[in-house]
């Protein structure tokens, strides 16, 4: 067992690493063939391999030596105006030695800029596009300004299928020397959905405990990582107690750092399992899907949620009184 | 369910009431003049600011003095049958019952000029031969359409009481529901009520109801504002208006921005619209506001913000169909901004542990402290040669390791392990 992040360890290295979002990588591979990049926006929920791609794409672009030609920068700590003027702008207008003309900026979170930020960044994306191409990565592509939605080619990133989920997990599982069942295998997609970041992390936190990983294990230990019980929470709005909802979806996304988008699918999912009557499966499906679209047009996630919490408590007084 | 503390304790005896000493001496003496005869001035006119005392004044002079008290709100004085009512009770003195009578007519503001049909012009006629004491109030006295009433009236001012009365009084409500108050908190709250009684007596309800202690730091965040109105009566504006416009207004009334101002709506909600279908309704408006400030954020159309208000105050007023309004429900703080402000210690040691994994990971430490620290806490602690060597690995501390591993013992030992 080695003794450092495997979510970082075993991030692919290349495009060729990477066993999903097919349609994405082949696109990406196209790009390096041509060596020449578009500015772009990588869209999606966390832990679907948005950084890792276009790391990827820079190494594949300018081999080993890719470091001196690329910038990471994360706009989630540093979402000011000032370093759009001062970081981005300096690294941006300075031309690249190689053969390749451009540099690539990668902006992570860059959902998380300030609007102000983002016209800058928009002016300075327009003026040196012949020295730096720029891959935005971002939760919802709804918080990017229009402008520079439409000055970049689109990727929609979506979470893991459970195959390729499934092999990253078993082939780290292998090389870490940890053993893993299948009934672990399947608690952790429940739990984590196709989010890998949280699918390795969880692992690795299983396997300090030193034991074969169950089931059981991952269920002990992701209960104090993040009880991010939406059934419970969909329980308990549906049984008439709002507040105590909305507590509970609270402490997921402030506490947790669970993503909305995934509480959303969760939802979706679990309102399909419950025992409910027909027609009202489809009538909630349509109250989760306008939820899901008002977050990709950038609503904020815990209003957005309680507002879905608040129809479900609705929802099951009328279940309640038709009975 | 909670009484409100107005009502709790509104003043029984002319002796508990805030201020306006002078006022009160006026209309005792006019009162005790009925005894000798009647006096010139058949009925009193006391004017004065919202909240200072004018109706609890009367009460108190009719329990005080054994008189029966009848009140009525002016604006009922509409129709025909009600002035008679009042002029019958008017032209005698003695009650059935051998007692004094006094007739209260509040609220004379609301009455509207011509229209209706009683109106300031009947009310007159009734004073001007009244056999036993009126007492009128209003806002202002020198209305127009008081000015021919007002001559057959003793008009009496009220002012609003000093700070250090109003907090005299707070402190000895806060005694009384065991409050621990220092004497700061509640010298904000009367401050910062203007003179208004009542609305310093609703703001130490919503601050202090349930604590031990009161202090200062409970307080200050309400910021000190030009008599503009509290957050609460905004709140109040905007959960139980009836009107579009009504709850319009409440936005413009209050100095807490509009984020700042949804937040407290967002947080109140749910306890002041408890019927399943208002309670969507209302979560629904708000959620569309919030829609729309996303669009002003993505346009940088500013205009927007002008349903972004519509939404989140006229929407949530209007979601009122079924719930039925009982009783004083408590104003809270919004909890989404509090978690924001507390522990601020721990977040700062989250965050300089998540910039360390953000220097290895591709991870900003915003997320990292969030996403990732949860699970080095169970590795931590599970693991204490994982520990070490993820320590070792991430660059971390000794002080980062104690908070990740949660005692200082195993710190210890994951350090030793680290080399």
């Amino acid at each position: 067992m080695s003794f450092e992040m495997w979510a970082e360890k075993y991030r692919p290295k290349k495009l060729s690493d990477i066993v999903d979002q097919k349609d994405i990588v082949e696109r990406l591979k196209s790009f390096t063939k041509s060596r020449n990049v578009p500015h772009c926006i990588f869209a999606g929920p966390p832990g679907t391999g948005k950084t890792t791609a276009a790391l990827c794409l820079a190494r594949d672009l300018y081999g080993d030596v890719y470091r001196e030609h690329m910038m990471e920068l994360n706009a989630s700590d540093e979402r000011g105006i000032d370093v759009v003027r001062e970081t981005v702008k300096t690294f941006a207008r300075v031309k690249s030695i190689g053969e390749i003309p451009f540099k690539i900026m990668i902006l992570d979170e860059a959902d998380n800029m300030t609007s102000d930020a983002q016209q800058a960044l928009r002016r300075t994306m327009e003026r040196y596009t012949e020295t730096c191409r720029f891959i935005m990565c971002a939760n919802y592509s709804g918080r990017i300004i229009e402008p520079i939605q439409s000055r970049c080619a689109p990727f929609r990133f979506t979470y893991l299928p459970r195959e390729a989920h499934d092999s990253y997990l078993i082939e780290m599982a292998e090389k870490e020397k940890v053993k893993l069942s299948s009934e672990g295998l399947d608690a952790i997609f429940e739990i984590c959905g196709g989010d890998l970041r949280r699918a390795i992390n969880t692992l690795q936190s299983a396997a300090s405990l030193g034991k074969p990983v169950d089931a059981k294990v991952i269920y002990s230990i992701t209960g104090k990582a993040s009880p991010a019980d939406v059934q419970k929470m969909i329980k308990v709005a549906m049984g008439g107690d709002f507040m105590e909802a909305r507590k509970q979806l609270r402490d997921m996304i402030q506490k947790y750092g669970v993503a909305g988008s995934d509480v959303i699918r969760q939802i979706h999912t679990e309102l399909f399992r419950a025992e409910l009557p027909e027609q009202w499966k489809i009538k909630l499906a349509d109250i989760v899907g306008e939820a899901d679209f008002r977050l990709v047009e950038g609503a904020d996630e815990e209003i957005q949620l309680s507002a879905l919490l608040a129809r479900l408590v609705e929802a099951g007084c009328d279940l309640r009184s038709a009975r | 369910m909670h009484f409100a503390w107005t009502v709790k304790y509104k003043p029984k005896s002319l002796a508990d009431i805030v201020g306006n000493a002078d006022a009160i001496e006026k209309l005792i003496e006019w009162t005790k003049s009925w005894e000798k005869g009647i006096p010139k001035k058949r009925a009193a006119f006391l004017y004065g600011p919202p909240g200072v005392g004018k109706t609890v004044t009367v009460e108190a002079l009719a329990h005080d003095y054994g008189m029966e008290f009848v009140e009525n709100n002016a604006s009922d004085y509409r129709t025909e049958e009600a002035i008679n009512r009042f002029a019958g009770l008017a032209s005698q003195y003695g009650s059935l019952f051998g007692g004094k009578r006094i007739i209260l007519l509040d609220e004379l503001d609301g009455l509207t000029g011509t229209s209706d049909r009683g109106g300031v012009k009947a009310i007159t006629e009734v004073v001007k031969v009244a056999q036993c004491p009126i007492v009128l109030i209003a806002n202002s006295a020198y209305d127009p359409r008081f000015s021919n009433l007002r001559s057959y009236c003793l008009l009496i001012e009220f002012k609003k009481p000093p700070a250090g009365e109003v907090a005299k009084r707070l402190k000895l409500i806060s005694e009384d529901e065991g409050i621990q108050a220092d004497e700061a908190s509640l010298k904000f709250i009367a401050q910062r009520s203007g003179g208004d009684v009542r609305s310093a007596v609703n703001d130490l309800q919503a601050l202090g109801q349930g604590k031990k202690t009161l202090t200062y730091e409970d307080v200050s965040w309400l910021g000190y504002r030009d008599r503009q109105d509290s957050i609460f009566n905004v709140l109040r504006m905007i959960l139980y208006g009836k009107t579009c416009a009504s709850a319009k207004q409440a936005a413009n009334m209050v100095d807490v921005d509009t984020d700042m101002l949804f937040e407290w709506i967002y947080e109140n909600v749910p306890a002041h619209l408890t019927d399943p279908h208002d309670l969507a309704d209302a979560m629904d408006a708000l959620s569309v506001a919030d829609v729309y400030r996303g669009r002003i954020r993505a346009t940088q159309e500013w205009g927007f913000l002008r349903y972004v208000i519509d939404y989140m105050t006229a929407g949530v007023a209007l979601a009122r169909k079924n719930t039925r309004t009982s009783g004083w429900i408590q104003f809270k703080f919004p909890e989404r901004i509090q978690m924001l402000s507390r522990s601020r210690a721990e977040r700062a040691m989250k965050l300089s542990i998540g910039a360390k994994i953000k220097k290895k990971n591709h991870i900003s430490a915003r997320r990292a402290s969030r996403e990732v620290i949860p699970y080095l806490k169970i590795m931590f602690d599970n693991n204490a040669e994982m520990a070490a060597g993820l320590a070792k690995w991430l660059d971390l501390n000794q002080e980062m390791v104690e908070y990740l591993v949660g005692s200082e013992e195993k710190a210890e030992a994951i350090i030793k392990l680290m080399g």
